[in-house]
């Protein structure tokens, strides 16, 4: 299921983040990564114990955000994790251009998305994270 | 009184004493002056008449001198009543009179066709005193301007502004600071303009200086005075080339242009204020001067901005909208996949799928009912749980509204613990049935909401070998989602679940 059919980082057993408002999308999000091998961190529905677990200092490898978490955006917590040097990949049923600059060349994750495409995203931003050192 | 024809020539030998060693020809000066002049004694009869007037009134010198006005130009009309009540002011006043703006018909001679000929004059009377201070002569210097008149007919113009009309305009204003309380056609005309609800400006030559502004303009430059500036000094910081573009170019090729939504910026009333912009639909038409060059440019404006706004509103809306719609396929694809996962009767999961679909869009249409201010919690139980009948079920509670995401989130646990109630619970037997209760408390400074569902009666139940569908989706969306507490129970009497969740500040 993890496969590395489109070859590129492996992602078992890293830790993930995962922040998403919608319970059922939630749900079906931590399926995914769990399939993909991921320890998943939450799912998290709220800002409030997202920035707890930023707060914390908890390792993570990477993250799935949400953008748009209970009417707000998640971007405080995004720029916070892009300091600490984790890769991110943005899921939002909005246009890749509600991304501010700083964050086009994260990965994204347009709704609804498959595991396949999580998996795509998520391999993207651990490249570009390798990439930039 | 002195001969008439005496009096008539009089008057060159006499300025010609005052004038003194100039020796200007005040004679040869009146009759060079390009502007018509006539003079009149208290009889009103011609003494004099420069080339200028018996060139506009189509007589010769000859067929002036002697006649009365009156008869030579008869007029039983308005006109003629206004031009008799001038004269008779100055005669009585001693002071100067004017009309600004007099239709007055005068007879075609017969070599050019005969008839009357309408013409549209302005006059100053000026009054000539002997040596004991009495009005022994009137002075009217007159012009001819009915190409102006034709011309704001033509054009709908309240008035132009280009050189040598300008005195016209003063005498215009001269004549509406007099008691003249005749409406005039010039002033229904400006008024109008004045008046109009939209926006009307008159620009001048090449740089478009702003000669004309109607009350609707003025208000919207917040009251300034911008009668002489340029587009460009008015607006300076509207950097869009857009507006100074489209005069430009109407300027150039004598064409009309529109502009829809032009962005605008108002000049800073205060330098601590932001600039404030707004967005104008202009249309601008040219106006030619008599040789046909363009000489100014007619705008008219609709302030547009409100519906810009309410259009970027309207876009906010939509992205919203389509942010929803992209959700809610997210939590219909979630449904299915959780559903159909590893289910080995094809038949039984389409079943559950299709009741999870409507139990979400039920507690949509409860919500839209609403328009998405809340539901109320009793609703979204009677929803779920009428199909088994009421006699199998017992609410008990205040009347509580509760916010659009904890009505989707109970909706869908509500449908769960139904359906487990009628697959595995309570309601599978004849006797089980389903209490539900809840109630308001204020705690840690917040309004929270408390429930209980407690199944009675039913068969004896165990927890299910690993957290299903149901037990994930109670923990995920009410401890999750809306920051709240659960305690589910597998007790002998049957499943009972404690749900506190904490309700937004100020909700009510």
């Amino acid at each position: 299921m993890s496969g590395a059919a489109d070859g590129g980082p492996d992602l078992a057993g890293l830790d993930v983040l995962a922040v998403e408002d919608e319970t059922l999308v939630a749900m079906l999000l931590e399926h995914m990564l769990t399939a993909l091998g991921c320890n998943v961190v939450g799912p998290v529905l709220r800002l409030a114990r997202a920035e707890e677990i930023v707060d914390s200092g908890q390792p993570l490898d990477a993250a799935v955000l949400d953008v748009n978490i209970g009417g707000e955006r998640i971007f405080g917590v995004a720029e916070r994790l892009l300091e600490r040097g984790v890769p991110l990949v943005f899921a939002t049923g909005y246009g890749a251009d509600v991304l501010p600059e700083m964050y086009r060349a994260c990965g994204i994750l347009p709704k609804p998305y498959q595991q396949e495409d999580v998996e795509r995203a998520l391999k993207a931003a651990l490249r570009a994270r390798d990439r930039t050192g | 009184m002195s001969d008439l024809r005496d009096a008539a020539l009089a008057p060159a030998a006499a300025w010609r004493d005052v004038a003194g060693p100039a020796h200007v020809d005040f004679r040869a000066v009146f009759d060079a002056i390009p502007s018509p002049y006539m003079v009149l004694d208290r009889e009103l009869r011609y003494v004099a008449a420069n080339p200028a007037y018996q060139g506009v009134t189509m007589r010769s010198l000859d067929e002036l001198l002697g006649g009365k006005i009156f008869d030579l130009f008869p007029n039983e009309g308005e006109s003629g009543w206004r031009l008799r009540q001038s004269f008779q002011r100055v005669l009585e006043t001693g002071a100067a009179d004017t009309i600004a703006y007099l239709p007055y018909a005068i007879p075609r001679p017969d070599e050019r066709g005969g008839g009357l000929e309408q013409r549209y004059w302005t006059a100053v009377h000026t009054p000539l005193l002997d040596e004991r201070g009495e009005v022994a002569f009137i002075v009217q210097n007159t012009v001819d301007v009915t190409e102006i008149a034709r011309l704001r007919r033509a054009t709908s113009l309240p008035f132009r502004m280009v050189h040598g009309e300008s005195d016209l305009l003063q005498r215009a204003r001269e004549a509406e600071r007099a008691k003249e309380q005749l409406l005039d056609e010039a002033d229904d005309f400006r008024r109008l303009f004045q008046q109009a609800p939209g926006m009307i400006a008159v620009l001048s030559g090449p740089e478009h200086v702003y000669t004309f502004v109607n009350d609707a303009c003025r208000r919207f430059v917040g009251g300034r005075d911008i009668i002489g500036l340029r587009v460009r000094e008015a607006f300076p910081e509207t950097d869009g080339q857009a507006l100074f573009d489209l005069l430009d170019q109407v300027y150039r090729t004598g064409s009309p242009r529109s502009g829809e939504a032009i962005r605008v910026v108002m000049p800073e009333q205060a330098p601590a204020e932001p600039l404030q912009e707004a967005f104008i639909d202009f249309s601008f038409a040219p106006i030619f001067g008599p040789d046909g060059e363009v000489t100014g440019i007619f705008a008219q404006g609709t302030d547009r901005t409100d519906g810009v706004r309410a259009q970027e509103r309207q876009q906010l809306l939509l992205d919203e909208l389509n942010h929803r719609v992209k959700n809610t396929l997210a939590t219909v694809q979630s449904i299915a996949t959780q559903t159909l996962r590893g289910q080995a009767d094809p038949e039984a999961a389409r079943a559950v799928f299709v009741a999870r679909i409507v139990a979400l869009s039920q507690a949509h249409n409860l919500l839209s009912r609403s328009n998405w201010a809340g539901a109320e919690l009793r609703d979204l139980l009677v929803q779920e749980l009428t199909p088994y009948g009421p006699e199998r079920f017992r609410l008990s509670g205040p009347v509580v509204r509760v916010p659009p995401r904890a009505a989707l989130a109970l909706g869908m646990v509500f449908h769960e613990l139904a359906t487990n109630a009628a697959k595995h619970g309570a309601l599978t037997s004849e006797r089980g049935r389903v209490e539900v209760g809840w109630g308001l408390r204020d705690a840690e400074g917040c309004r929270w909401l408390s429930l209980s569902w407690r199944e009675r009666d039913g068969p004896g139940v165990a927890p299910p070998g690993r957290p299903g569908f149901g037990t994930r989706l109670i923990r995920m969306s009410l401890e999750g989602e809306l920051g709240g507490s659960t305690d589910l129970r597998f007790e002998p009497e049957g499943l009972t679940l404690a749900v506190s969740i904490p309700l937004p500040p100020g909700w009510r």
